[in-house]
């Protein structure tokens, strides 16, 4: 009994809680454009795929771990705002919009992955591990990238939030989610922290990129792999909510990684799905509320 | 996308007598698919002349992949709700077609189970995504093609990523001639038969009461429960007859390539028939049409110095959304209509 929790149970669960946080990540960024501009990015996963190829062609480059961590997302910023002002905003007042962002995202996220696999090729590719080795603790080996991804991942949510609840800026973010011409009129410049809300949440995708390369591989569609679990993190947690994406992502990539001990991993996707329908049933909105509402 | 439905338009030459605009923009339609139809013949009538085998197989697949746009067309164009999902269905079809054919089923065997298959698939999916519209229903749709899809890759008895190959060339019997599936021609010809029974099938279900129905809920769907009507149950109803028009079409699919792979149920197919279906023109039914014969003649030809003909669609795609987002047929039927109602003024 004790064995299996020491190398079975509590491995597989530290394995989970690190794509647990890379997916909050995605979430996060997902969930914040929703909240704030209610435009769906179907091009999200294509940004976190861009985020760990720009990671991996730096780092070819000779360009150090640490300093990728915080170049990629700051990269990242301005193709966001670009694709917000240049793209979203010209079929953001269509009577659709929902509909019309979706097929806009969904568009730039094909172009995205082909011009990928036209620069890097369609293969799969994998950068170093920046950190190697392992840790023990009570007897489980903690390997240290993973122990580093979720410390990191989860402060860089924690400082998320906090912006988002605690500063003047956060506060600007919530009234303009809350009612964007009210705030407009109240002197919020509505358009710019649209774009910048784009762009931040576009960072995110880029810095789970960067965070999850060297534990999974690169290559052109691996976006599309991780965006219907995003996009269940985001839909459970409620759409637009912060703290409804780290709960749904911290017990669904559980739930995934314990129940994949016991059934063949291939039907983890159906079981994470089967929770989807059934909150869509049950509860539609989610487990939280919506960005800037309570 | 389909007129919001103002109701009856008075027109002023006549006083009195009002224009249906839905009527009209039908009639629009009926005319494009009738030059569609004309110019399918006139290629057929070539490439026979010319011996030509790759352009008709090529052809007949665009014909075939019209008939899963056709159905995202009732969902997007006419309900308003987008499908990211309906290769679901059309896999099925396709899945179903080999499996029974591989076993020596005859063709209106096939489509007979594919017809009763497709509607009860259909119908429990439909129970789920329902109840949901808008965001939700374009995720949930995604979500379950994608599990659907990942369940046929995983599954050995179906041929798991290889898919099922050897599908064997099936004889059509139509009471006058019999069609074997293995004659390029012939096989064309059958098939463009089959998508314009579905076209027609399909403008006249739309244009029922039931049609009504959904092009209001598109319009304003809270309205609709006020006009004593369900949104949910129509909903449902066509979400089951795109399901139907996707499978029976994706039954076609290893009749002509004589073999199937997860590839057809992937976002992959998902993803091109709403491209076709919105660069074709949402709404207009014949748009679905011209856009899978559209878009497989540019991927063909593009293909032919890249195969990274994705990003030139993708672009287009993109371009089409934000300037045209009414589609190309229908900038188009929208000056027929106008000339339709000069015509009828003189």
């Amino acid at each position: 009994m004790i064995d299996y929790l020491q190398f079975v149970l509590a491995p597989q669960m530290v394995t989970g809680l690190s794509l647990g946080v890379a997916v909050i990540l995605v979430a996060l960024g997902l969930t914040i454009i929703f909240g704030l501009l209610d435009v769906i990015n179907m091009s999200h996963g294509e940004f976190y795929a861009v985020g760990a190829y720009l990671a991996l062609a730096l780092g070819a480059a000779g360009l150090n771990f640490w300093l990728l961590l915080v170049l990629v997302p700051l990269l990242m910023l301005p193709i966001g705002f670009l694709v917000e002002k240049g793209l979203i905003q010209r079929v953001f007042n269509s009577p659709d919009r929902h509909t019309t962002t979706l097929l806009l995202t969904f568009g730039l996220g094909l172009v995205i992955e082909e011009t990928l696999a036209v620069i890097f090729g369609p293969n799969t590719q994998r950068p170093p591990t920046p950190i190697r080795g392992a840790v023990e603790v009570f007897g489980v080996m903690l390997p240290n990238y993973r122990m580093f991804l979720i410390g990191f991942g989860l402060s860089v949510v924690a400082a998320v939030a906090l912006v988002i609840y605690r500063t003047r800026l956060g506060a600007m973010v919530r009234a303009a989610a809350f009612d964007r011409h009210m705030a407009a009129s109240l002197g919020v410049p509505v358009g710019f922290v649209f774009a910048g809300a784009f762009a931040f949440g576009i960072a995110l995708a880029g810095l789970a990129g960067v965070l999850l390369a060297p534990v999974y591989s690169v290559f052109p569609t691996m976006g599309r792999d991780f965006i219907l679990l995003a996009f269940t993190v985001v839909i459970v947690g409620g759409m637009g909510s912060i703290a409804g994406a780290v709960v749904a992502g911290l017990v669904l990539t559980q739930i995934q990684a314990i129940s994949s001990l016991f059934i063949s991993p291939v039907w983890s996707d159906p079981i994470v799905f089967g929770i989807l329908v059934v909150m869509l049933v049950v509860r539609p909105q989610g487990l939280f509320g919506r960005l800037g509402r309570g | 996308m389909v007129e919001a439905a103002t109701g009856p338009v008075a027109d002023p030459a006549r006083g009195a007598r009002p224009i249906d605009r839905i009527g009209l923009a039908m009639r629009a339609s009926h005319l494009l698919a009738l030059l569609l139809l004309a110019g399918c013949l006139v290629f057929a009538l070539v490439a026979w002349r010319t011996g030509d085998v790759f352009y008709l197989r090529l052809a007949t697949e665009a014909l075939i992949f019209a008939g899963l746009a056709l159905s995202v067309d009732i969902l997007l164009g006419y309900t308003g709700l987008l499908s990211l999902g309906q290769a679901l269905y059309f896999g099925l079809g396709a899945y179903m077609s080999a499996v029974l054919l591989r076993s020596g089923w005859s063709f209106a065997g096939v489509m007979a189970a594919v017809l009763l298959g497709a509607t009860v698939v259909s119908f429990l999916g439909g129970l789920i995504v329902s109840r949901v519209r808008g965001v939700y229903f374009a995720l949930i749709t995604f979500g379950m093609a994608q599990v659907a899809a990942k369940a046929v890759y995983n599954t050995r008895e179906l041929g798991a990523s290889d898919g099922l190959i050897g599908v064997p060339i099936v004889k059509i019997a139509l009471g006058f001639t019999t069609v074997s599936s293995d004659s390029p021609i012939g096989f064309f010809l059958f098939v463009l038969g089959f998508m314009v029974l579905l076209y027609l099938a399909l403008s006249y279900l739309l244009d029922t009461p039931f049609g009504r129905i959904l092009i209001a809920i598109r319009s304003n769907e809270r309205r609709v429960p006020f006009l004593g009507y369900q949104p949910q149950r129509a909903r449902l109803c066509a979400y089951v007859a795109a399901g139907i028009v996707a499978a029976l079409s994706g039954a076609l699919y290893p009749m002509l390539r004589g073999f199937v792979s997860p590839e057809l149920m992937s976002f992959t197919t998902s993803g091109n028939a709403v491209i076709t279906v919105v660069t074709g023109g949402a709404g207009t039914l014949v748009g679905a049409l011209y856009g899978s014969v559209i878009l497989t003649a540019l991927r063909s030809v593009i293909g032919s110095w890249t195969s990274h003909h994705l990003i030139v669609i993708g672009l287009i795609f993109m371009a089409v959304v934000i300037f045209f987002p009414r589609g190309l047929i229908g900038v188009i039927r929208a000056r027929l209509e106008s000339w339709l109602v000069r015509r009828r003024t003189r």
